[in-house]
């Protein structure tokens, strides 16, 4: 390397004679003093350029003595520097933690000046997020109140529960609303999945195999002008994710990641501790076997107040009459999670790579529920000519979850169970006390739609497995220096193998039979994309454009059996159940594709790209599978063309977008079909014909956006600020209507109906401290977002997407309001909005009414970093405003008396604020609490008290890291060391619902963040991590 | 030479594009086709589930939650007493009814009436099958809500009818009985290779049953519109009279539910909430030592025939013991035990109706009456001598005013009911037998009806928001959409 140097240096002196003459030279990093490969290096005013090769070396020919030479490269600053009389210019490039001004990666991995863009683009780094830090779960979670636009939600469902993740809001009524996941330009499984008011487990979040580890940056495409690339597949936004490549280390270099944290309750339901068991003020009445009668209401926690005294405990023995404390706090242990990551990379000359193994073992708060994951990844590269290069990416990851909770109405749901649990019934009891002399599950209530906690926890079971194997390679072919031909194609294949069983001996479950299932889900996602690009100068303009095609394969099969009626006592296999049931499925879908794009750049100061995209796909009928996509982004750095750049105001930029993207549908929704019955009783023949009836002219949704922004930066990047106010509209939405049942048929699928969107997004980037020691910088931003529904299918009022049965309670869609409107029964009032009252002093019924949304006024984050010296803190802060939510664990709680606020009117009961409905005064007369709650609750189902506030300001993320200083670890093979600490989760400054969360739901779908039903605790988790390079 | 080359080249290149733009549509056509489901089938496959899907719907939700406990068979405990206690507030359960009984028995005959009626598989004496199990599946439908879609119901996917318009109940009764006598005389000379065999449910494809069944039916269907059309009512009883009736056990509409968890009473006992046998129905049986009483009632714990007192508020229900009531009998509530729809027992009792307020004939009434009693306890395999000496006490003799027959034939009809015990709501809201008292006592919940059975299910607000036009024409013609409102043939 060294002799090739001094060659260059031996040409360069030797050509400048000449006016014109050769440079030659190195690009390193400050950081580590390594050469950086693909530096670009133009002369300032001309089209002339270059990038540096492997080694960071450079020769540029036919520069002139006046010509300024401009070295970029994405997360460093950009330097310029004067020729003059130099022949070797050695350059020196320093990381650059501005945001703006920087490389990013856009659609189909285009790697582009984010200058250029006419959209909104946000990248984050690993570094930016601390991602190989903190190490979520699922690395989305990292990004929660980073990014504008996007909104990151993880329910309370247990380790390895599924977020809800949203860019700029919901735009389809039965869509997932996720946005499409890229890893190193091939698109994978993104789904997540969650319960039902009825109960269920999340089943997890196909991002959680995502190794923090091996994640180098995650890009986020918000809108549709950024992600019209992906066709019908972009509609929901886009997050590209690019994973860590070998580095330029000298031979190999070998990296270890060590963290560990526990977790414990950060937030659990306020329980009162006066009053236990029993209804009316009284005790349950004494059955015959000496046994309280513990049917409700007498198992609920409106009994005498108590004081110590004597009575018969649910087990039939003396006991004094005293309130337990908090139960959740000796139910639920402490939860922790080890992960180890140990990396070598290395690069040649020609070839480089990555190869990591990480193990992680996390235990969740829920006793029994447990994590086990090991990832492998292997990424490399050759180069095996000058213009020929592989890339390839192989990952498999092992992941195995033992008792995912049951959550929700479930019967094992522990959380509601202990939230409900009377106050007197001591935890040990229950747990000493699960089973009878027969065998059956025993409780403090007698209502078999509950388990006994300890009962469930031991006797209730789910395992699941998955495999998953990722390969991608990459083939790129430069024939010259204008033409380049790539080539990829990846795969994403996961194996899933999911088993439950519940034994015999409660009511809550299979009848008290016993219960068993198991099911194994195989599925792919196989793509292939081949790009040609051509590049061309002429008159101050560079064009590129490209043509490419694309061929997507999506395939599933699973298989499935279940029993109950168990034979023998803990045994699971399918032969020891006396009722089995069993079904397969698959199913595939192709889209191919064919699109082309055009950048266009004049002058380096307006930028002009356009998109065009053709899908066909076979879930679309079959003489109609045809649909075209397009987007037109401008970018115009005004700063630069009115040549007003100064050291204070140093970026002016405006852009402007317009794309129509679209999305297509499940298979088989296009053709009526007879399903064949399972039925191994009968000898004859018994067919059936779904609810669902199909549409045969089913088009694509289609989805209109346009989007303006401007960035502006000041102080060279000091003060630094996007904005962006965008608009979509989709329409043709693919939803099953629900249609009169007098038709036959339930649902019709049908595309009908529009939805808009509209939102402002800023980010402001603060460095108010720059120095050598010490530095500050701030990031700020800001999400203001509205979905409106503008139209349903004719004549259809309402749809619903969610909603909690027993409640009367739904989340809605309806034209003219905001997606996602919660809607329940209000108190019966008069024309003034008081509260009419009965002779009895209780509430009546009224009428169903909009309790508002589940949409945040606006939400957003704020991250603070200071350094000084070796020491980082990294704080992020998170919130939002607005927004409501159901809780019906608040309503169960007042209902069953054990919530501290049904403490109100115990003696003399309450008056309830309102008039008498026959005589109009105020009313006057008490009502019973119990009564009031029963009344409110059950009775009547009236949701008002329980509609909560769902603003909150959550201290999301701490993180101190030491790094040791060179000096110290100059003598060992250590070239690096930090240590960290860090927490997650930590508190709310601010929370409007008081003792529940309101991220809290059970389910990670669009309207996960509606409905609140008993969740587990929230919890916070505090932690060490260490990293050594070698 | 050059261009020859570059044309060739061109051309060579559009080639290999048009080859792949079609094998890649080829790609697509070939994974269009749901390989989970067929697009072409038998009727016979849809005919099967039709027919059971009828049977199986005599356990469904209308029936447990609210049918059988109206008519005082049983009570349910936890939230679905609310509907023993007459509340109303039940729309998503309104509408699940509806939507299964459309989507249970209609959807999939509504398909077999359209294949046995056109191009190679038109079939009569399949259709006329199919006819009977539809006219069977929508009389249940207007005896739950009154007025529904009739003439245009289930018709959303054969003839893409997803707002279908009401018909009034007198319409869809006159209708029934027409279509019925109808498939009456196509079944009576038909030749069973024609029909389904191996592939019927209800009597192996034996179709002088069949007739039977059509028959019996038409004459439920007859004396349900004895107050509302009385003229009609005596055409139509005349008529069934001289066609076949069913007259034994044999001749039952009866399935055993062979599937998945078996007879839904076997769940509903065995599950939550609880069901436990009603404290009418146990004084009756006890009180005229009929020896139905361990068929449909099991002892408790203690041994005992207990029952439970319906509409109880939920402070008397509170203080109740309801755990330590009886359960169903073994007999009507195992996982293998019969569902019926018509049955030979029921047709007597029919008959001796008919007989008494037709013909003014006592004597064949009560000989009727007998024989429906008798009928019945064959039906539940009571011994011989059980038969014997129940038939000889003064339960089994007709006596006293009409009102006073009526009343007898009124509540043995509501005890050979069970278990189809929505029949035996509709029973007594037509008849007022047995009669079902208001309830005045400070212990029992009045309800939304002040106290009286409701008389029928209401419209739910999703039929109202999806079918809004012609729900609203139906109220209009009907009156108001309450559990109170009578239907058309009610005229108690």
């Amino acid at each position: 390397m060294n002799k090739l140097l001094i060659l260059w240096i031996v040409i360069g002196f030797s050509i400048t004679a000449y006016s014109q003459k050769t440079v030659t030279g190195q690009v390193l990093s400050k950081d580590d003093n390594m050469p950086i490969p693909d530096v670009g290096i133009q002369v300032k005013g001309t089209d002339q350029g270059i990038t540096t090769d492997f080694d960071g070396n450079y020769l540029l020919k036919n520069v002139n003595d006046d010509a300024i030479l401009v070295f970029s490269y994405m997360g460093f600053k950009t330097q310029e520097i004067p020729v003059g009389d130099q022949d070797v210019i050695n350059v020196v490039l320093e990381t650059d933690n501005n945001t703006l001004d920087e490389v990013v990666v856009t659609a189909l991995n285009i790697q582009r000046d984010k200058a250029s863009l006419g959209y909104s683009v946000a990248q984050i780094t690993s570094k930016d997020a601390n991602l190989d830090i903190v190490k979520e779960n699922n690395v989305v979670n990292s990004l929660t109140g980073r990014v504008s636009g996007l909104q990151v939600t993880q329910a309370n469902t247990g380790v390895d529960g599924s977020s809800r993740v949203l860019l700029r809001g919901v735009t389809t009524i039965s869509g997932s609303n996720r946005p499409l996941v890229v890893i190193d330009g091939i698109p994978v499984s993104g789904g997540g999945s969650g319960a039902t008011a009825w109960g269920g487990t999340d089943g997890g979040d196909a991002l959680s195999d995502i190794n923090p580890d091996d994640v180098e940056s995650i890009s986020v495409l918000k809108g549709a002008g950024a992600s019209a690339a992906y066709g019908s597949l972009g509609m929901n936004g886009v997050i590209i994710i690019t994973t860590k490549s070998g580095a330029k280390k000298g031979g190999i270099g070998i990296s270890l990641s060590s963290s560990f944290n526990v977790q414990d309750i950060m937030l659990s339901p306020d329980l009162q501790n006066e009053y236990g068991t029993g209804a009316f003020d009284q005790f349950a009445p004494i059955g015959d076997d000496g046994r309280p009668v513990l049917d409700y209401p007498f198992a609920w926690s409106w009994g005498p107040k108590m004081e110590g005294q004597e009575y018969t405990n649910w087990l039939g023995n003396q006991d004094t009459f005293t309130a337990q404390g908090n139960p959740y706090k000796d139910f639920y242990r402490m939860g922790n999670s080890i992960t180890n990551t140990v990396a070598f990379q290395g690069a040649s000359e020609k070839n480089s790579f990555r190869l990591s193994v990480t193990d992680q073992k996390s235990q969740g708060i829920v006793p029994n529920n447990d994590l086990n994951k090991q990832t492998y990844n292997l990424r490399a590269s050759s180069h095996l000519t000058e213009k020929f290069n592989l890339d390839g990416r192989v990952s498999y990851v092992r992941s195995n979850v033992k008792n995912r909770p049951e959550l929700a109405e479930g019967p094992s749901n522990t959380s509601l169970q202990l939230s409900l649990m009377p106050r007197d019934v001591r935890l040990i009891d229950v747990k000493n006390n699960t089973v009878d002399e027969f065998g059956n599950e025993m409780s403090y209530a007698n209502d078999p739609t509950f388990n006994n906690p300890y009962w469930a926890l031991d006797n209730v079971y789910n395992e699941d497995t998955k495999d998953r194997i990722q390969g991608m390679i990459s083939a790129n072919f430069d024939v010259s220096e204008n033409l380049n031909f790539n080539g990829k194609s990846g795969i994403d294949y996961i194996n899933r193998d999911g088993t439950y069983h519940a034994a015999r001996g409660s009511q809550a479950i299979a009848n008290g039979l016993g219960s068993y299932s198991n099911g194994i889900n195989k599925s792919y996602i196989w793509n292939s994309d081949v790009l040609g690009t051509y590049k061309m100068r002429f008159a101050g303009i560079n064009l590129n454009t490209s043509i490419g095609a694309n061929y997507r394969k999506e395939f599933g099969n699973s298989i499935y059996v279940s029993g109950r009626d168990s034979k023998t006592d803990d045994f699971y296999r399918i032969s020891n159940y006396k009722t089995t049931y069993s079904s397969d499925y698959s199913w595939q879908k192709a889209v191919y594709s064919f699109y082309a794009l055009a950048e266009i750049n004049y002058g380096g100061f307006l930028y002009f790209d356009a998109t065009i995209r053709n899908d066909n796909s076979s879930a679309l009928p079959k003489d109609n599978n045809s649909y075209w996509y397009h987007s037109e982004n401008a970018s115009l750095l005004f700063s630069k063309l009115f040549g007003i750049e100064s050291d204070v105001f140093n970026l002016g930029k405006i852009r402007g977008s317009y794309a129509t993207v679209g999305n297509d549908t499940g298979p088989y929704r296009t053709q009526p079909v007879y399903h064949v019955s399972q039925t191994p009783t009968l000898d004859y023949a018994v067919a059936s014909i779904s609810g669902s009836l199909p549409a045969t002219n089913l088009k694509p949704e289609r989805s209109t956006s346009w989007e303006a922004g401007i960035e502006l930066g000041f102080y060279n990047n000091r003060i630094s600020l996007d904005a962006t106010y965008y608009e979509t509209e989709t329409t043709n939405q693919i939803m099953a209507v629900p249609i009169s049942g007098t038709s036959g048929f339930t649902t019709k699928v049908v595309n009908a109906g529009s939805i808009s969107n509209k939102g402002i997004e800023a980010q402001l980037n603060l460095i108010p401290v720059e120095t050598d020691n010490f530095s500050w910088d701030m990031g700020i931003n800001y999400t203001q977002s509205t979905s409106k529904v503008n139209s349903l299918n004719e004549g259809l009022e309402s749809v619903i997407l969610g909603g909690i049965h027993n409640a009367g309670v739904t989340v809605e869609a309806r034209p003219g309001e905001e997606f996602g409107s919660i809607y329940g029964t209000d108190f019966k009032r008069d024309n003034f909005g008081t509260k009419l009252i009965t002779d009895s002093g209780d509430i009546m019924k009224g009428e169903i009414v909009n309790f508002g949304t589940m949409n945040p006024d606006f939400y957003g984050g704020i991250t603070n970093n200071f350094r000084y010296k070796n020491i980082s803190l990294r704080t992020l802060i998170s919130g939002q405003y607005g927004g409501v939510f159901y809780s019906y664990g608040r309503a169960y709680r007042m209902m069953f008396g054990t919530d501290q606020r049904s403490l109100e009117g115990r003696v003399g009961g309450i008056v309830i604020d309102g008039i008498n409905e026959h005589t109009g005064l105020a009313n006057e007369v008490p009502v019973p609490a119990m009564l009031k709650q029963f009344s409110e609750v059950f009775s009547n189902q009236i949701a008002t008290n329980m509609i909560l506030d769902a603003t909150h300001i959550r201290m999301k993320e701490i993180v101190l890291t030491y790094t040791f200083p060179k000096s110290i670890i100059q003598s060992s093979p250590i070239q690096s060391l930090s240590i960290s600490a860090v927490g997650t989760n930590l508190f709310f400054f601010y929370n409007a619902a008081g003792d529940i969360d309101p991220e809290a739901g059970f389910s990670s779908g669009p309207t996960g963040t509606a409905l609140e039903l008993g969740s587990l605790p929230s919890t916070r988790s505090f932690g060490l991590n260490l990293n050594i390079n070698f | 030479m050059k261009n020859i080359q570059n044309k060739l080249k061109r051309i060579s290149v559009i080639m290999v594009l048009l080859t792949v733009l079609s094998s890649c549509q080829n790609l697509l056509d070939d994974i269009y086709d749901n390989p989970n489901a067929v697009t072409e089938i038998d009727d016979a496959a849809l005919f099967t589930n039709a027919t059971r899907n009828l049977l199986i719907q005599t356990t469904d939700i209308g029936v447990y939650r609210f049918a059988g406990q109206y008519a005082h068979y049983f009570v349910a405990g936890s939230t679905v007493r609310k509907h023993d206690q007459y509340l109303d507030n039940f729309d998503d359960e309104y509408n699940e009814v509806m939507r299964n009984m459309y989507g249970g028995v209609i959807r999939h005959i509504e398909d077999v009436l359209q294949i046995t009626s056109t191009g190679d598989t038109k079939n009569d004496v399949r259709h006329a099958m199919a006819d009977v199990i539809a006219v069977m599946g929508y009389a249940v439908i207007t005896d739950a809500y009154g007025d529904i879609p009739y003439t245009e119901g289930g018709k959303g996917k054969s003839e893409d009818i997803l707002t279908p318009k009401y018909d009034s109940q007198q319409f869809i009764y006159t209708d029934m009985m027409s279509r019925l006598a109808n498939d009456i005389n196509i079944l009576k000379n038909a030749d069973p290779k024609d029909a389904y065999p191996r592939s019927e449910p209800l009597f192996d494809n034996d179709l002088s049953k069949w007739v039977k069944l059509a028959n019996s039916f038409r004459l439920r269907l007859a004396m349900r519109v004895r107050n509302a059309d009385n003229t009609l009512s005596r055409k139509v009883v005349s008529e069934c009279l001289s066609e076949p009736l069913m007259e034994n056990p044999s001749d039952d509409a009866s399935m055993i539910q062979t599937e998945g968890n078996g007879n839904n009473w076997y769940s509903y006992k065995t599950g939550f909430p609880e069901i436990k046998v009603s404290e009418k129905m146990i004084d009756q049986l006890s009180n005229t030592s009929d020896p139905r009483l361990p068929v449909f009632v099991s002892k408790n714990a203690e041994g005992k025939y207990l029952g439970q007192l319906n509409g109880l508020n939920d402070v008397a229900f509170g203080a109740s013991q309801f755990g330590k009531k009886s359960n169903m009998g073994d007999a009507i509530s195992s996982k293998d035990s019969e569902l019926y729809v018509m049955t030979a027992a029921e047709t007597w009792l029919l008959r001796a109706e008919a007989s008494l307020a037709y013909d003014g004939d006592a004597v064949k009434a009560n000989e009727y009456y007998r024989k429906g009693i008798e009928t019945s306890l064959k039906q539940w395999d009571v011994e011989d001598a059980d038969i014997v000496s129940f038939l000889a006490s003064p339960t089994a003799e007709l006596t006293g005013t009409q009102n006073q027959m009526e009343e007898q034939i009124g509540t043995q009809m509501w005890i050979a009911l069970t278990p189809d015990y929505f029949e035996g709501w509709s029973y007594i809201r037509r008849t007022g037998y047995p009669v079902i008292a208001e309830r005045t006592d400070d212990n029992l919940e009045r309800g939304v009806t002040n106290g009286l059975m409701p008389t029928r299910f209401l419209y739910s607000t999703h039929e109202q928001s999806t079918n809004g036009t012609n729900v609203d024409e139906a109220i209009q013609r009907q009156g108001a959409n309450k559990i109170d409102t009578p239907v058309w043939w009610d005229k108690n």
